[in-house]
């Protein structure tokens, strides 16, 4: 059985492990990719973030190739297929492992245990081992061969993604991590921004952080804020509407939509914006339900991160993948029959405006949501930038997936350890809130607030706006976010 | 006065083939005037502006199709009409036999014989400023005065239609709004036909805009169709303007290629998908300065081979190719070879959705990029400001790209593959989906890039109609 890792360390470096988080300036990345030039680079895995992050690095000028478990290549999977149609060398472990200079573990973090202990004794001395997520270092405690670098790069966006903006000439921001009790050469560092390099995320902006910051604040955003509350807020919000007699078709389509779209105006001026987008009377309605949620909420946040800080979750979760993912799949199917998923979305015109104006609640959610999890993570010793990373700013990139998918797709698309968080929070989180959903009514969900009089108290107001902008979220999301637009001009 | 009281007439051009003295010729004209309309014709020099209005005074002769409904008393000011005029005078003066110095015909006369109403043409000499002239003989005036004294002649005949060619050429700015606000008034009484090279002179009277080409009459908008008018605004400025090709940033130039060695080079090429071979066995060389066009029905893979030179598709790594120095696979970066490369085609401007302006856009092209991600410098801002005004565009400059229209979106993604002077500019159906107009203004365009710069072009395309001057070179791939 597996040991987790942040348990055996002392609670100093515990503490000085979560704190790990800065973002690093451009002028750190100016030897490109030098540093991985001419060197052979493996990627075990060819799913989306595989190839497309392979894809950036050959077109980046590196030399790249696919390893693939033997019975994936006899049987031309479709991850054979994806590396092999796109002009990549591909190879057993045994044919390409011991050629590799680094080797990119690209697979899903079930795998890792197996995939590592398979391809560790194959690799040459002094390689490097880079992840894309932390989770197999720190939650199963994965002891690597001394003599081999292991480092982190993780694009915090989809594999399409990370592509798209490639191409554009961009990037996507990423994290970079370099696993200290594997960096015997010291050169960690000088790999780990190479490959950000390679993938083009050192154009939207790096954040140096560490393996522990990366997996502890990376659990708690995608299973509260990012997919458990946009869950449970898109079963809720569309049989309220639904047993208040709406049209369900509207009902369906406000939500499927209205995520992505209320989420768009967080991303360029976070909560606050967000909010500004409602009337006077609207916004103090939904920062008043944002309060009344978070009250009732909280303890559900603290326990998520709890379970997440003593590896609890991972346990857990790690049991249902013994036991051959039972309660994911089981979950999974669940989903497939919830009354939003299967209300398609209906043919009605919905302005932009009015995805704000009827959802009032779904902003309220937004809002609880992330000041919710920010608040949780750096109460656990999270900086207050990997925690902005992880719960504001993905929100949107999950609203996008809604949008075009709903919620099976979704959380079949998000991966494993994603979506059993997001189940596990919903089930929680459903039951929860079954009081308070009482108490809503059409005016905040699904028709707005009928306003014979659109006036609102002075005070109120100006207390509202100055609870708004004063939010900790805010502050250090409008230093990232400039930082962000300096270099990207346009959003 | 009344603007519901009806005025003109119904005048119909059926198929009408007109020949000028054999020097010119009208073909094929399709035209009809309603009764309250007031057209304004224009076109590039020569293209037949002129001959079109003065087919509707009587000059030229039919050769086929009808003309019908020309009324009866048509004014026409024209410099045509104008060295007429002057060359009777001058006639009579070689015909004086007598050894007397001939004045010719003095301006009153000019004016006054034959003129339908003799107060509102007095009204006229004093506010044309022509009184201190009316004893003068007519061919001693000067251009602008002569031009005075027809616009008077015209205007005094009480015509049911007017014609004017290039009526305020050679006015003074006074004289320019006096004619205008003239113009005004007579508008709601009198049809007008106005010629007229630029746009910005368009009496506001104007309700129809005709196009002529080669002798052909080749559009015909509503000025309340927005859209319409100003792309043919676009079409008109960049066939009548002169401007070069904005020149190339030195801050950002690219390295020098070597003179000697192809832009490209395939050898025995494929693109395979799983057993679907689209092609194979493909050689092809471009050279420096070769213009090329490919050609090939749908799915026999023309995107496919030229992003495998652009380096878009992911085979360019499992064939051999050497692109602009780079034999691909050896360890360069798609950047560069896409620094040389300039390209447009229609899945570009799907992909290019990102909110920026139209100058951004322009910008964009010097690093290859779809938005803008880098500081870009005051002299690309200034190279981008010139490329704008070479497509008229210039008074947009700071709108979004995503609102422009569709043709006007291509038009400046083809900029934005030229800002740098590649040394290849790949053109990939670069009129799919655009209208007769759009497409006018974007091989007018190429063909402004053909005839101005050191840039290869490679232009794909299945319109044969779609021809661009220049090309001598062709690819064609079979399915």
């Amino acid at each position: 059985m597996s040991n987790n890792y942040f348990n055996t360390l002392p609670l100093r470096e515990q503490l000085e492990q979560l704190a790990k988080c800065r973002f690093m300036d451009s002028s750190e990345f100016s030897e490109g990719v030098e540093a991985l030039k001419g060197k052979k680079l493996v990627i075990i895995g060819c799913g989306a973030q595989g190839l497309n992050q392979g894809l950036n690095l050959r077109d980046s000028g590196l030399d790249v190739s696919y390893t693939l478990r033997a019975a994936a290549i006899a049987e031309k999977r479709q991850s054979w297929k994806n590396a092999s149609e796109n002009g990549f060398t591909v190879g057993t472990y045994e044919e390409l492992i011991p050629t590799a200079d680094v080797v990119l573990n690209l697979t899903p973090d079930k795998q890792h245990t197996p995939v590592v202990n398979a391809v560790m004794p194959l690799m040459k001395k002094d390689a490097c081992l880079a992840y894309s997520h932390g989770f197999n270092i720190v939650e199963e405690g994965m002891k690597i061969r001394e003599d081999l670098t292991v480092i982190m790069v993780a694009p915090k966006c989809p594999g399409s993604e990370v592509r798209a903006e490639y191409v554009r000439g961009f990037g996507v921001p990423t994290l970079i991590a370099v696993h200290e009790d594997n960096d015997p050469k010291g050169e960690g560092l000088a790999l780990a921004k190479a490959y950000a390099v390679g993938t083009g995320g050192h154009k939207a902006g790096v954040l140096m952080s560490s393996f522990i910051a990366e997996v502890k604040s990376d659990l708690m955003g995608e299973q509260t804020i990012l997919c458990g509350m946009l869950q449970t807020g898109s079963i809720l919000c569309f049989d309220k509407m639904v047993e208040e007699g709406m049209d369900a078709g509207y009902a369906s389509k406000l939500i499927q939509y209205g995520w992505e779209t209320i989420t768009e105006a967080l991303k360029y001026g976070g909560v606050t914006n967000m909010l500004d987008r409602l009337s006077n009377p609207a916004k103090i309605k939904a920062f008043d339900l944002s309060e009344e949620l978070k009250l009732i909420m909280r303890p559900l946040y603290n326990k998520h991160q709890d379970d997440i800080i003593d590896g609890t979750f991972s346990r857990v979760m790690m049991e249902d993948w013994a036991n051959d993912d039972v309660n994911l799949l089981g979950w999974r199917e669940e989903t497939a029959h919830t009354n939003f998923e299967k209300m398609p979305a209906g043919d009605v015109e919905i302005s932009e405006q009015e995805y704000f104006d009827n959802g009032i609640l779904m902003v309220a959610m937004v809002k609880a949501g992330v000041e919710l999890a920010f608040e949780t993570m750096t109460a656990a010793g999270i900086i207050a930038d990997s925690a902005y990373y992880e719960s504001l700013h993905e929100t949107p990139l999950i609203a996008n997936t809604i949008a075009r998918k709903k919620l099976y797709e979704m959380n079949a698309t998000i991966s494993d350890t994603a979506e059993y968080g997001c189940y596990l929070y919903n089930h929680a989180c459903v039951p929860l809130l079954e009081d308070f959903m009482k108490g809503i009514k059409t005016d905040v969900i699904g028709k707005g607030l009928s306003l014979d009089d659109t006036g609102v108290d002075n005070a109120r107001l100006i207390e509202v706006n100055e609870a708004l902008r004063s939010h900790p979220v805010e502050a250090i999301g409008a230093t990232l976010r400039g930082h962000m637009a300096d270099m990207k001009k346009i959003v | 006065m009344n603007n519901t009281t009806s005025f003109g007439s119904k005048i119909h051009l059926n198929n009408l083939t007109v020949n000028f003295d054999e020097r010119f010729q009208l073909d094929n004209i399709d035209w009809v005037i309603t009764p309250n309309q007031h057209w304004m014709i224009t076109g590039t020099n020569g293209a037949g502006k002129s001959a079109l209005v003065a087919v509707l005074a009587g000059y030229g002769d039919i050769i086929s199709g009808n003309l019908n409904g020309t009324p009866k008393r048509v004014g026409l000011v024209s410099f045509e009409a104008q060295a007429e005029l002057i060359a009777q005078e001058l006639k009579k003066d070689d015909a004086d036999i007598m050894d007397v110095i001939s004045e010719g015909t003095p301006v009153h006369e000019m004016i006054y014989n034959d003129c339908a109403d003799k107060s509102l043409a007095e009204s006229l000499v004093e506010k044309f400023g022509l009184t201190e002239l009316l004893d003068r003989a007519f061919r001693k005036l000067s251009t602008g005065e002569s031009r005075k004294v027809m616009l008077i002649r015209a205007l005094s005949s009480k015509p049911d239609l007017l014609i004017l060619d290039e009526p305020f050429d050679g006015l003074d700015a006074e004289m320019h709004s006096l004619l205008q606000a003239h113009l005004e008034a007579l508008s709601n009484t009198t049809q007008m036909l106005v010629v007229l090279n630029r746009f910005d002179e368009r009496p506001s009277f104007i309700t129809d805009i005709a196009y002529v080409e080669d002798g052909s009459l080749s559009h015909q908008i509503q000025v309340s169709d927005k859209a319409a008018y100003e792309a043919l605004y676009q079409l008109l400025h960049l066939k009548t303007t002169e401007l070069e090709i904005p020149p190339v940033d030195k801050e950002s130039a690219l390295p020098a290629l070597d003179p000697e060695q192809p832009l490209v080079r395939l050898t025995d090429t494929s693109i395979k998908y799983d057993e679907t071979v689209i092609f194979s066995d493909l050689n092809w060389t471009i050279k420096p300065n070769e213009h090329w066009q490919l050609s090939g029905p749908n799915g026999s893979g023309k995107t496919g081979l030229l992003a495998l030179i652009t380096g878009d598709h992911p085979q360019c790594y499992v064939n051999d190719i050497f692109v602009f120095g780079f034999k691909r696979g050896s360890g360069e970066s798609i950047w560069q070879i896409k620094q040389f490369i300039g390209y447009v085609s229609t899945a570009l401007q799907w992909e290019y959705r990102v909110s920026t302006n139209l100058r951004n856009v322009i910008i964009s092209g010097f690093y290859d990029s779809i938005g803008l991600y880098s500081n870009s410098s005051d002299r690309q801002k200034q190279i981008a400001n010139e490329w704008l005004a070479l497509l008229g565009m210039s008074d947009r400059a700071d709108q979004p790209f995503n609102k422009l229209s569709y043709g006007d979106q291509r038009l400046l993604l083809i900029a934005r593959a030229m800002v740098k002077h590649p040394p290849l500019l790949i053109l990939d159906e670069p009129c799919l989906g655009l209208d007769d107009m759009n497409r006018q203004l974007v091989l007018a365009l190429i063909e402004k890039i053909c005839a101005g710069s050191e840039t290869s072009v490679l232009y794909v395309n299945h319109h044969p109609e779609d021809k661009i001057k220049g090309i001598e070179n062709y690819l064609s791939l079979d399915k």
